[in-house]
């Protein structure tokens, strides 16, 4: 029961009114630099570090969770809304998220996002408290070879994303791994691809490929029919909501996505996007309705959403009990931490018992305020949608090209926006399918870097692919999500050829 | 009336002309604004030396003129570094920079050196690291010589920075020192994710290369061991203390990852007499040491002579190791 104490004591920090405001008014300005294409939660935390400084340790760290937590509750509000993710962990959210907006579901999406968010928020953070050691000690079992495989079962996402044309989805991928090689490579210090531009030395960020795919490529698709005025997508609304039927079909993609999310948040380097990819690729696979996700089924919105919440406080688990930071925003934190005079890790329980607990109770308040916040939030937000495209999409442009800039402060980034919104459309009209390039380009590189890492601890012996109980488990969850797809592709055409028969 | 308000426009427009001209000319150091520059992203080290000299300086009364910081990421400075070139002979660009804007010329990522800018003063250092996880059967730097000397492939290294930057840089420095041959066989594995120290909590490399202030917090929890730290002397308090020099088991080697700043090539002369003074100034501030204690850095001030010099010798001893590694 010592936890049970604890975490009431964190509790009895974290409801006091000056926490709550500062949770409160963190959390919306998360949710506003969140949904700002290029701001993630890592530059919402930076920009705002600052201020927190005077305000002591604890103050500041809850005001930076509040912070953390609304940019990942705001994230999708513009993958639902103008088909832009916020940041990598909102991509998912575009895939069901934005079909059902144009469905007229706006509502629902939203209103399921939040709800899924909280869900997943507040798992997540149950488990934190009750697992958080344990689970650190699975972190650190994932070698190279772990990653590798963890790599390769997202990418393997693909093959279901191609579904019905699978040179055409192959080939898109291509393009995606080409992407993800460009810069210097980590394991020989050369360069590749960077045509003796100082700039491209760094790699293209996947969050440029994404800005320029959909915000761009959505843009440009539609200048042909802007002139004629363009119909708006929705100009009345319902109660930001859900119908009973909704519920019903997200209940159990939200309730197995957030562990799911969690264990992989907690992995350093993997993170929400990688969470929430994979969690809609399950129910994909899982759900009797394969062939509405990609337009509009709520379950393929519930369970990323609910996933990368839960990653996001997954993620802080090798800051707190380790001292590592596991993601970019932790980065950040831990960074601020030490110049409050926090040494984070093992000790941090211990020695600031105050801080940690409140910092761990907060989380659960900051997921219930932020959706509490964000439904109607969500009511304002809507009406986006009532503006015509001729308004709209000169305001997407430009917030494109300024989160573009954000991330990198490169004016040859926009080259790169420009040329990837115009391969947008390209491809669009040659019916190739643009996610599976993206997610290469995100997983691309990660899982290039690990497979030579782990080729060369072991003195380039393959085996080390399949050595531990971990890889294992790895391997078969690789197999069956390439064969699930393929296999019922092949039975749906059986099934075909018999009703031609 | 019309003719009297354009009157009274031109007026203003050629008054406050000449005033601006009037100003440059004059050209008393310091401008009215001077752009501190952190050749990488907002977090991290450089973003933070130079926030903090900004901060001290202008606390501390001692600069008086605006400093706002410039974030100019890309290419391990490299991209900043060839804007600096675009700036010669100016006076109102403050750069920071560490041991890679050596690394990244010598390897070939770049063709400007530190040669292309105006070494303006070294102010702290931090020393490299080399730590195994708690467990590891290699209990001081000399064993993991001695087993690199029989089979350079037996002990995997592992560090953040690309192959051939620092990270690699001050291992191999080490292990050359200590006598170990064919350092190109060597294997280094690049962890660039952020994974790193979990890498090495969980066994998955030997040895991890890194910088002191990463992983003082572990080496105190007794999660990770480190079996030699690069400076000359001992540093910090308590387990930190007890981290043994390399110089200490025998290698005569040290190595540091300074940091300091550097101006536009051909920066002017009373710019940089300017600078000499006010850093000469900081470094006693109590605000300056109070930051050092904060961050853990060591104070390495040079002025600019001294740091040209050090730069220089610096320069020669990694290009003569990189040649040895990477034939180039």
């Amino acid at each position: 029961m010592d936890i049970l104490t604890n975490l009431m004591n964190g509790f009895s920090v974290a409801l006091q009114p000056y926490y709550l405001f500062l949770i409160l008014v963190g959390g919306i300005l998360g949710t506003v630099i969140g949904m700002l294409p290029g701001l993630g939660p890592a530059t919402g935390v930076a920009i705002l570090l600052p201020m927190t400084f005077s305000m002591g340790p604890t103050a500041s760290l809850i005001t930076m969770m509040g912070v953390y937590i609304g940019a990942m509750f705001g994230g999708s509000r513009s993958s639902i809304l103008i088909n832009t993710p916020g940041d990598g962990a909102a991509l998912a959210a575009t895939f069901d998220g934005y079909p059902m907006a144009m469905k007229g579901k706006a509502e629902s999406a939203l209103a399921i996002s939040a709800i899924a968010s909280l869900i997943g928020g507040t798992i997540a953070a149950i488990l934190m408290t009750l697992m958080a050691e344990p689970v650190a000690g699975l972190a650190i079992k994932f070698g190279p070879a772990e990653y590798f495989l963890l790599m390769v079962a997202a990418l393997s996402m693909t093959v279901s994303m191609s579904k019905g044309n699978m040179l055409k989805g192959f080939l898109s991928m291509c393009i995606g791994l080409a992407i993800s090689t460009v810069g210097i490579d980590g394991q020989s210090g050369l360069q590749r691809f960077t045509f003796g531009v100082l700039e491209l030395q760094t790699g293209i960020d996947f969050l440029v490929v994404i800005i320029g795919i959909y915000a761009l490529g959505e843009v440009f698709k539609s200048f042909r029919t802007l002139s004629e005025g363009g119909k708006k997508a929705q100009t009345k609304f319902k109660r930001i909501w859900i119908s009973k039927e909704e519920w019903k079909r997200s209940k159990w993609p939200i309730l197995r996505s957030a562990p799911v999310g969690f264990i992989i948040g907690a992995l350093p380097g993997a993170g929400g996007t990688m969470a929430s990819l994979m969690c809609y690729n399950n129910e994909k696979q899982l759900s009797k309705n394969k062939e509405e996700f990609g337009h509009g089924a709520i379950e393929g919105l519930a369970a990323p959403e609910s996933a990368n919440n839960a990653a996001s406080i997954g993620a802080m688990i090798p800051m707190l009990s380790l001292g590592v930071p596991g993601s970019g925003t932790t980065a950040v934190m831990m960074g601020a931490l030490l110049m409050l005079g926090i040494q984070p890790g093992p000790l941090l329980f211990a020695q600031h018992p105050d801080t940690a607990w409140g910092l761990i109770a907060s989380m659960f308040v900051a997921n219930v305020i932020l959706a509490i916040v964000n439904i109607p939030l969500a009511g304002v937000l809507v009406r986006l949608l009532a503006i015509p495209p001729k308004v709209l999409y000169p305001i997407v442009l430009s917030l494109a090209f300024v989160g573009c800039y954000a991330i990198s402060a490169s004016v040859v980034d926009f080259y790169i926006l420009i040329i990837l919104g115009v391969a947008g459309v390209i491809m669009g009209r040659l019916d190739i399918p643009t996610s599976p390039m993206i997610l290469a380009a995100i997983v691309g590189g990660q899982m290039e870097q690990s497979f030579r890492q782990g080729y060369r601890i072991s003195n380039q012996d393959l085996s080390v692919f399949m050595d531990s109980g971990i890889a294992k488990g790895l391997l078969v969850v690789v197999l069956l999500s390439i064969l699930l797809p393929i296999i019922s592709a092949i039975r749906a055409k059986v099934a075909e050829r018999k009703v031609a028969a | 009336m019309i003719k009297l308000k354009q009157l009274l426009t031109s007026a203003v427009i050629a008054t406050t002309t000449l005033l601006s001209v009037n100003s440059a000319m004059a050209a008393d150091y310091p401008p009215h604004t001077i752009n501190m520059v952190a050749p990488s992203g907002a977090g991290g080290g450089w973003d933070l030396t130079i926030r903090t000299v900004g901060k001290v300086l202008k606390d501390t009364g001692i600069v008086d003129a605006n400093m706002p910081v410039v974030n100019r990421p890309g290419g391990g400075g490299a991209v900043n570094l060839a804007y600096m070139q675009t700036q010669k002979g100016k006076g109102d660009l403050i750069s920071v920079y560490s041991p890679p804007i050596l690394l990244t010329n010598l390897t070939g990522l770049t063709q400007y050196s530190y040669k292309d800018t105006t070494p303006i003063a070294r102010l702290i250092t931090d020393y490299a690291a080399f730590v195994v996880p708690e467990d590891s059967k290699y209990k001081t730097i000399k064993e993991v010589m001695d087993a690199l000397k029989k089979d350079p492939k037996s002990v995997k290294i592992g560090g953040t920075s690309a192959a051939g930057s620092m990270d690699h840089i001050q291992f191999l420095l080490v292990a050359k020192a200590a006598g170990v041959e064919n350092l190109r066989n060597i294997d280094y594995i690049s962890f660039q994710n952020g994974s790193l120290i979990a890498q090495a909590l969980g066994g998955h490399v030997d040895l991890i290369s890194t910088g002191l202030g990463d992983v003082a917090g572990l080496v105190e929890s007794g999660k990770l061991h480190a079996l030699a730290q690069t400076a000359d002397k001992r540093i910090g308090s308590g387990l930190i203390a007890d981290i043994p020099t390399v110089k200490e088991e025998g290698i005569n080697v040290t190595f540091e990852n300074w940091r300091g700043l550097f101006g536009p090539k051909d920066m002017p002369e009373e710019a940089v007499a300017y600078w000499r003074d006010a850093l000469q100034k900081m470094v006693k501030t109590t605000e300056w040491k109070e930051a050092l204690k904060r961050n853990g850095w060591d104070n390495a001030y040079q002025n600019d002579q001294d740091f040209s010099k050090f730069l220089g010798k610096t320069n020669e001893q990694y290009k003569g190791l990189i040649k040895e590694v990477f034939g180039r």
